[in-house]
């Protein structure tokens, strides 16, 4: 299954006002991997996730998903094989009912209506959102948005999710269930987010970025619970693991 | 600001009626399009001060409107949104046109007839059009223009401009709000803040824009818009289009009121 795979090859990036947004990352993602991306605000979370997607370019080193270089060239292919659901779900939806939101990737790679049909249906039922599918997008709660925005990704089958703070702005029983849904997945998938308590849940492998640069990468339970590291790159340990707030004994 | 977030809701009012399942809306979207085309030429063809030629016209949007179960409403107020600019167009005519006619022993300017016939005229084609709009939807429209092989360029930027109001619209309701929040004594927004206002609104749409872009880039968007497919034309649609067609042609031919006027008083004698 080495199509699956992802991997970064010293990865550098300059935003034309100068900004150097990443220095220097590598690293390789397995068939199978669910791994954590974490780091303060402006570390380099998002500018990673665009370079990996192929919507901005490295101005040096390279992104290779399976065996093929993220060039403009190879673009349509890597995007059927990379699902993103964006950060913002408004940013993503568009079109004037679920149904077409989520068929807008299909139609775009010329599948036939039948199929189409069968992969938004099939899409909609495992978000749990079959219900919604002729409603506007605009009208919806938040969870339903975001688990329309999921859905108009898994339509387009991907092998690799990532996603940008899937868990942000969902009240606690919309995010157990973004959570459980996720977790469902089979893919490889790709997760930022400063919710480290999800990150603690449902990632094996955790990457800490810090000012562009990769601070460690590890398995998530050893990662997490190193309060010096979390600490020197802004974070903290997972509320889950930090003392009882009302009696400050140890969990 | 409560206008600007109710005429979100408003603006997709005409989405939604395209999405009802009547008649008309079962009708080829390419048969639609070409009905209102040659409605809109017939209306337009008729001359300054021909007034009552016009009035057999009414029965298509009524029959539409009837058939298509849309309410009149939201409609006739769409229509009345435009009305400004027509009353703005036509309202000096009976000032400048020197030419006079009688009516019930009074004297009137023929300008009053040309302001009629504009009102009438703008009336019926923007009542078309929004049946047209309420009845296909955006989407639908554009599949259709591209049967008529209108370049793709045209037909994306038609939709594209259709679905970013609503994204401009949306970030004005917000900048609006946070400044109506922190200014709670003004009225409106004071104009040492139009210029900020108005720079950030246009780079912040730009923005979202740009991640909405992404957004379809990623998901294999490559410049044509694929709107779903688009059943083949039927029988029943070509007789839509030839039945429309052959009415206009005859309210355009002959004077129907007038006809049927003088069929009246032949009766009648």
């Amino acid at each position: 299954m080495s199509h699956h795979k992802l991997e970064a090859k010293n990865l550098h990036f300059n935003y034309p006002d100068g900004h150097n947004a990443v220095k220097g990352m590598s690293f390789s993602i397995h068939h199978g991997e669910s791994v954590g991306i974490i780091g303060a605000n402006g570390a380099g979370k998002s500018t990673l996730l665009m370079l990996l997607m192929g919507v901005l370019f490295p101005n040096q080193g390279e992104v290779c998903v399976g065996d093929v270089q993220v060039t403009k060239k190879t673009l349509p292919m890597i995007r059927q094989r990379l699902g993103m659901v964006f950060q913002d779900p408004d940013d993503q939806l568009f079109m004037n009912t679920v149904y077409d939101d989520v068929a807008f990737g299909p139609r775009n790679y010329k599948l036939n209506e039948k199929e189409v049909e069968k992969r938004v249906l099939n899409a909609l039922e495992v978000v749990g959102i079959l219900h919604l599918k002729d409603r506007a997008p605009f009208k919806l709660s938040g969870g339903e948005k975001r688990a329309a925005a999921i859905a108009s990704v898994l339509s387009m089958q991907p092998d690799i999710l990532v996603m940008d703070e899937p868990t942000a702005a969902l009240d606690p029983k919309s995010r157990r269930r973004v959570m459980e849904l996720l977790r469902s997945f089979k893919h490889t998938k790709i997760v930022t987010s400063h919710d480290l308590d999800m990150i603690y849940e449902m990632c094996d492998r955790t990457i800490v970025i810090k000012n562009g640069e990769i601070a460690a990468d590890g398995v998530t339970s050893e990662i997490l619970v190193n309060a010096e590291l979390m600490d020197a790159c802004g974070l903290e340990v997972p509320l889950a693991l930090q003392n009882c707030p009302v009696c400050g004994s140890k969990k | 600001m409560a206008n600007i977030a109710d005429s979100i809701y408003n603006m997709r009012l005409l989405d939604d009626l395209a999405r009802q399942e009547t008649l008309i809306h079962k009708l080829h979207p390419l048969v639609k399009l070409l009905t209102t085309v040659s409605y809109l030429t017939v209306v337009v063809s008729f001359g300054r001060y021909e007034v009552a030629g016009l009035l057999p016209l009414f029965f298509y949007p009524v029959m539409v409107l009837a058939l298509a179960e849309l309410p009149l409403k939201p409609i006739l107020l769409r229509i009345l949104l435009v009305s400004p600019f027509i009353i703005g167009i036509g309202i000096l005519n009976p000032v400048f046109d020197q030419q006079t006619f009688e009516l019930a022993g009074k004297e009137f300017s023929r300008g009053w007839v040309t302001f009629l016939s504009i009102l009438l005229k703008s009336g019926l084609t923007v009542t078309a059009a929004l049946l047209l709009i309420a009845t296909t939807g955006m989407d639908r429209l554009a599949g259709a223009l591209r049967i008529l092989k209108v370049p793709r360029i045209f037909v994306l930027q038609l939709l594209l401009t259709y679905r970013y109001i609503s994204v401009l619209m949306e970030e004005v309701a917000r900048t609006l709000r946070a400044y109506s929040l922190r200014a709670p004594k003004q009225k409106g927004v004071h104009r040492s803040a139009w210029g900020s206002l108005a720079g950030q609104l246009l780079l912040r749409t730009f923005d979202r824009a740009q991640r909405i872009y992404e957004a379809m880039c990623l998901r294999g968007f490559a410049g044509e818009y694929h709107s779903g497919e688009i059943n083949k034309i039927s029988g029943w649609d070509w007789a839509y289009l030839g039945g429309w067609v052959a009415f206009f042609v005859l309210a355009r031919m002959y004077n129907i009121p007038l006809l049927i006027g003088s069929l009246l008083t032949g009766v009648i004698r």
